[in-house]
């Protein structure tokens, strides 16, 4: 094939396309991840590398509804990576297998409540593998310390037209239900959804924009457009580093938020599941740990390793253990009340 | 036609040998995936299944709701802004060309109007949020200058910003057939205008502008029919309410999974775009016609 191309083409431009096409076909084509793009990062499993000599093969997306179309539109990968809120969906949809967690290193050292939050049935579905914090972040020369104490600021007509908040229906209720006094959603029904709902209706009303991601956030934020934001630790993290004065609270009278993904076994794979579990076992590595922290500002299900990581690392990510107030866990919703909230989310972020 | 004798002429049968490969390949690639919309559209989906009752109520949905009507107008309202911008700023640069250019340097011309394919459709819009951004060139110049103390905010994130991105976006497409348009028109015409007494204006409006129809009509279809149905544009320029039909159709294929309600809205805006276009073709008719 790339003869017969060649055969038309000069050489120097055949020369360039077989240099372009190479790197593609470098990396180990026998495993497929299906992946958030820039999770392809040879720092999160060096250990497969070393095993394997290679990287898989990644097959970036980037949003879980899209992957999940991909998956039952019959694209074929051997691992993928949905968040909470959606491993339920998939393992209904069949496209989920059951994970052997003897075979699964550090499986024991797993954060608890993130590891039976994906228990269905007798089996685990997802191996946690990333979390991080959704709470308040501002820009700390616009915007005095005290006005960020209450989730209240989101409706305060002060701050009209210079609000963000995630274009995200579980971090955006996240935020609405600890405002209107929710912070475990399970526990939530139908009439308190209906107040989260009217509350974010007015913080609507000062929202500049619905940011999709943190590079989009830091864009307004950089140049004072947005002054407060419902952010995820990885933005004043990352803004702080390129010398951006942006604060970050978590302990608002109300509460934050917390959020996690995790790695899934994809039914069907068209590959050797022992390399599966070899990736998986890549994930959960100390090393790969230290890193996600440090290098990404995410915190990691492996919740042993990240106890050694040391207080200066987490605080400097703003992933310390929060007791002090409420702490809204974005754990599986039962699919009625999550089907409501995104109806609902669209409607007000249509202006209805 | 008699008995006996082939039904088809060896011609006609070479030029349905010659035209099959292509029918076919529209057919299998455009009838039948919108023959599968039109099916999805009379579904319901529960969860993640779909059940197979026909039912009217995704369009009774679709044309009753206010949210989706107000998406509907609105994206008719930003389309036809685009198209009349794009007319309006196209028509004098076609003119230009078509007029005051040499012919022999008409070809750069054109050329030089390609020129922001070159660029992905993303980085122009980036482009855009650069320039018009709270921060941006725009809003630096003026501030800089002492002229506003505070930037303008008014100029991204709403519906002015996605009909400016699509404008500039859109404009080579009305250039080239109002060019082609004008460049046809026998100059011959003109010079007797001008002899029979008429001044620029009257030239202009007797003889040079119902001559440029078929290409302003053209342009106007254009740019009209596309843009009702973008998505990219008002997701990243729109702002919380400068959304548009198409924005809603993704999200109730993907997050609401409400796919058959997706198919709805799409063959609803197809139906508005048909009946404006061709209320449209029916105004302008009279110029339509071939010369006599």
């Amino acid at each position: 094939m790339n003869k017969l191309i060649c055969h038309r083409l000069s050489a120097a431009i055949c020369a360039a396309l077989i240099a372009l096409a190479s790197p593609a076909l470098a990396v180990d084509e026998e495993l497929i991840i299906l992946d958030w793009s820039g999770y392809e990062d040879p720092g999160f499993h060096q250990m497969y590398i070393e095993q394997h000599g290679d990287s898989p093969a990644f097959s970036p997306f980037g949003e879980e509804e899209e992957a999940f179309q991909k998956l039952r539109a019959g694209f074929k990968a051997d691992v993928s990576h949905p968040c909470s809120q959606s491993v339920r969906k998939w393992y209904d949809a069949g496209l989920l297998d059951p994970l052997q967690t003897d075979k699964i290193a550090h499986w024991d050292d797993l954060n608890k409540g993130m590891v039976e939050a994906f228990k269905f049935g007798d089996s685990y579905y997802a191996m946690p593998a990333d979390w991080g914090a959704t709470a308040i972040a501002y820009r700390n020369d616009l915007v005095p310390e005290e006005d960020v104490q209450s989730l209240q600021v989101f409706v305060d007509p002060k701050y009209a037209g210079k609000t963000s908040i995630a274009d995200n229906v579980d971090d955006a209720y996240a935020l609405a239900f600890l405002a209107t006094g929710v912070s475990d959603w399970n526990m939530a029904t139908h009439e308190d959804l209906d107040r989260a709902s009217a509350w974010l209706r007015e913080a609507h009303k000062n929202v500049r924009d619905y940011w999709v991601d943190g590079t989009g956030l830091a864009q307004l934020m950089a140049p004072g457009e947005v002054v407060i934001a419902w952010a995820w630790n990885e933005t004043p993290t990352t803004m702080n580093a390129d010398g951006h004065p942006i604060g970050y609270n978590r302990e608002t009278t109300e509460g934050s938020s917390t959020w996690f993904c995790g790695y899934v076994d994809l039914a069907d794979g068209p590959n050797d599941e022992a390399k599966v579990y070899d990736f998986f076992n890549a994930w959960n590595d100390p090393g790969t740990v230290d890193y996600l922290v440090n290098a990404w500002g995410y915190g990691h299900g492996n919740a042993t390793a990240m106890s050694m990581i040391g207080a200066e690392a987490l605080e400097s990510s703003y992933l310390t253990d929060i007791t002090s107030v409420p702490l809204l866990f974005q754990g599986p919703l039962n699919y009625d009340l999550r089907e409501a909230m995104i109806a609902e989310f669209e409607m007000i972020k249509a202006g209805f | 036609m008699p008995w006996g004798r082939p039904r088809i002429s060896p011609e006609a049968a070479s030029g349905l040998v010659l035209i099959s490969p292509t029918f076919i390949y529209a057919l299998l690639l455009l009838a039948t995936p919108i023959a599968a919309v039109v099916l999805l559209s009379f579904w319901t989906q529960d969860y993640l299944d779909l059940q197979r009752t026909l039912t009217l109520a995704n369009y009774q949905k679709a044309w009753s709701e206010p949210i989706y009507q107000s998406l509907m107008l609105r994206s008719v309202k930003i389309s036809l802004l685009v198209t009349v911008a794009t007319v309006l700023i196209g028509f004098p640069i076609a003119y230009y060309i078509a007029f005051m250019v040499p012919p022999r340097h008409r070809p750069i011309w054109l050329f030089l109007i390609t020129i922001p394919f070159w660029t992905s459709y993303l980085v122009r819009i980036f482009l855009w949020k650069v320039i018009l951004g709270y921060g941006g060139v725009i809003n630096g110049s003026l501030v800089g200058l002492g002229i506003i103390e505070e930037p303008l905010k008014f100029i991204l994130y709403n519906q002015g910003a996605v009909v400016l991105t699509l404008s500039h976006a859109w404009l080579p497409f009305a250039i080239l057939p109002i060019f082609v348009a004008l460049n046809k028109i026998d100059r011959s015409l003109l010079e007797a205008a001008e002899d029979l007494g008429d001044g620029p204006v009257r030239r202009f409006l007797h003889i040079t502008l119902p001559l440029a129809m078929p290409g302003i009509v053209a342009a106007a279809i254009i740019v009209f029919i596309p843009t009702i149905g973008d998505y990219v544009t008002p997701r990243l320029v729109g702002g919380p309410n400068g959304l548009m039909i198409a924005n809603m159709i993704e999200v109730q294929f993907k997050k609401a999974n409400n796919a058959p309600l997706g198919a709805a809205l799409a063959l609803s805006a197809m139906f508005v775009v048909t009946l404006i276009s061709l209320l449209f073709l029916l105004a302008v008719r009279k110029y339509l016609r071939p010369n006599q």
